[in-house]
């Protein structure tokens, strides 16, 4: 016996039923929402060589990722992100296509997590970009369509909206080793603020240790500005609150104040941000239900130097915020709404009537039972309503 | 109104501690101080509930975002890790982390790589890093005293409070790794969501700090 062949990889598991129905009508929600704003599809591999990912600016953890090899002993990896492969498709076959570039995907990543954590590692991801502008139109673009998302999910929502770029001019700043700043950009990466302040109380005080300690705190409505300003009144950061506190006021004309809040310690991925970033929350969920930015530098690493911005939504996420508002079994199964059981040599006879009920919009199975009661007794506990059986010819049933 | 405020203690003595502060804020903890043998109790007219739980299953919990904060040990943070914010030190629940040896031995002589037995590998390992230092860490469930003493290692990286367990058999602290207290943890979606009333709880705990220093 095989001790691990009835059960699924840990991260991983089988949806069922009205599981499938919710998470397919989420898709096509979103697909739909994508669709009117004038983004077309693109479908890239699950299979991607590891070298697209393996980048200086691309910052996927090996040990995050699931490798194999090719026929040719080639090092491949399970794409654990949809943007780069397709700041890959925009520099190699949409080099000579009009900009901007709107493109939306709906397609898993798989990032190994840490054992027994609870976290899955296959995710389905639904999320836009936007290509060839660097305008504050086409971040609003993506931004007004994010709303769109969250709102079309609860109206509870909530957007955050920050800068990667006071960041990077935070640690830029930062009088430390690379080493030390790489952590320090990996523990504010995954909000890590416990170890943050290890780090940074090994470090020399400064105005920019101290404004680092803070960063975790600069969240919240119209008075984090006022509160970054005071804490890095250098005019670098100045520029960067400006062009901030202007889009977001506009965003707030959008969705209302309520809604969007700032977060300057919001940096994922830093070195893939170069500007806005966005996130978005559902009540119910632990974590980010959707998340983006603008990464104007990424695709120039594939040779071909445009700006974008755009966001993903993770799908799983807000199925099941979702099943737990619905307070509806999510492994329910739904029942026909006809059972047709053909007595011997009436099949095809069966077969027809079926067809003309289909016809009708009726969800028709066959019974698979040599007896009516059978057939019967096997509708009752399938909670099928109306049993359907052919005992004579079709030119009968007709009359 | 939306669901309670949920916090989760550690068991035990910061959970005895955290209900004392609470108390003296004003906040009602009669349910949690006779809870029988249930783990999730109401703190009344406050919309807020009180989990008690292990200490790695507070940041388990408040990482997941089923507890909106937690009280633990600055010992479980550093072991653990996680994506949640810190909050406050609360304090209390002082303590440190310590490397100890059998007395009057030299640690860092020798060229032997050396072992070190702890019940935080975690913190054993990212201390001695810091150092650039290569050891072998060898996890201990319990008494971690034993380990030097039966010459499985040559030294401990433990919690020290008083240090009489290490005296009493025959061990000594030879260098301090890191201090010690309790923490209010938060998850990061509450934080955000629910940041007005998480606000004002911290804001109550630091005037009352502020108002109770000698």
């Amino acid at each position: 016996m095989n001790r691990f062949d009835c059960i699924t990889p840990e991260g991983t598991r089988d949806a069922l039923f009205a599981e499938c129905t919710l998470r397919r009508q989420v898709e096509s929600k979103l697909r739909n929402l994508f669709a009117a704003r004038g983004y077309s599809e693109i479908i890239t591999p699950t299979l991607e060589f590891y070298d697209v990912f393996n980048r200086e600016a691309r910052p996927f953890p090996q040990e995050k990722m699931y490798k194999l090899t090719d026929c040719k002993g080639r090092l491949l990896v399970l794409r654990p992100d949809n943007t780069v492969p397709i700041a890959r498709v925009c520099a190699t076959r949409l080099r000579d296509a009009v900009l901007p570039l709107r493109l939306y995907y709906n397609q898993s990543i798989h990032v190994s997590s840490p054992t027994l954590k609870g976290r899955d590692d296959e995710v389905t991801q639904s999320g836009i970009e936007l290509i060839g502008s660097d305008s504050r139109m086409a971040d609003l673009e993506v931004i007004a369509a994010a709303v769109d998302v969250l709102a079309s999910c609860d109206t509870e929502y909530r957007l955050e909206l920050g800068n990667a770029a006071f960041f990077r001019e935070l640690t830029n700043r930062l009088e430390a080793s690379p080493q030390v700043k790489e952590a320090v950009r990996n523990y504010v990466e995954e909000n890590n603020f416990p170890a943050l302040n290890d780090v940074l109380d090994g470090l020399p005080a400064s105005d920019v240790t101290e404004a680092l300690r803070q960063l975790p705190r600069l969240f919240g409505g119209e008075e984090v500005f006022a509160k970054a300003a005071a804490l890095c009144p250098d005019p670098a950061f100045t520029t960067v609150l400006d062009s901030l506190k202007s889009l977001w006021e506009t965003v707030t004309c959008i969705a209302g104040k309520e809604r969007v809040t700032v977060d300057l310690s919001m940096v994922h991925r830093t070195d893939y941000y170069s500007g806005m970033v966005l996130r978005g929350y559902l009540s119910g969920y632990g974590d980010e239900i959707l998340s983006g930015g603008r990464y104007d530098k990424l695709i120039a690493e594939f040779g071909y130097d445009v700006p974008a911005t755009g966001f993903a939504v993770n799908v799983d996420a807000v199925v099941k915020v979702l099943s737990k508002q619905a307070a509806t079994d999510p492994a329910a199964r739904p029942a026909s709404d006809v059972l047709i059981w053909a007595a011997k040599g009436l099949e095809a006879d069966a077969i027809k009537a079926a067809e003309t009920l289909r016809a009708k919009g009726l969800v028709t199975e066959h019974a698979l039972f040599d007896t009516l009661a059978e057939a019967q007794a096997y509708a009752k506990k399938q909670g099928i309503h109306n049993v359907f059986p052919i005992t004579a010819t079709e030119t009968e049933v007709n009359q | 109104m939306s669901r309670p405020l949920r916090i989760a203690l550690t068991k035990g003595r910061l959970e005895q501690d955290t209900l004392g502060l609470l108390e003296a804020l004003g906040y009602d903890c009669s349910a949690v101080r006779n809870k029988g043998r249930r783990l999730i109790l109401p703190i009344p007219n406050r919309n807020m509930e009180v989990v008690l739980a292990k200490a790695n299953d507070v940041i388990t919990y408040v990482e997941h975002g089923v507890c909106d904060l937690g009280v633990v040990g600055k010992d479980t943070i550093m072991e653990m890790h996680g994506k949640f914010y810190e909050l406050l030190d609360l304090g209390f629940g002082r303590c440190k982390f310590a490397l100890a040896v059998k007395k009057g031995s030299d640690f860092y002589s020798g060229y032997s790589v050396k072992t070190i037995a702890t019940k935080y590998p975690n913190v054993a390992r990212s201390f001695f890093e810091a150092k650039g230092m290569d050891v072998d860490i060898v996890k201990i469930e319990g008494s971690v005293e034993l380990a030097p003493l039966l010459e499985l290692s040559d030294g401990i990286v433990d919690i020290v409070e008083t240090g009489t367990t290490l005296k009493e058999n025959g061990l000594e602290v030879y260098e301090d790794v890191a201090p010690i207290s309790a923490r209010l943890i938060a998850n990061t979606v509450s934080m955000k969501l629910r940041q007005q009333e998480i606000e004002s709880l911290t804001e109550k705990i630091e005037r009352y700090f502020s108002e109770n220093k000698e």
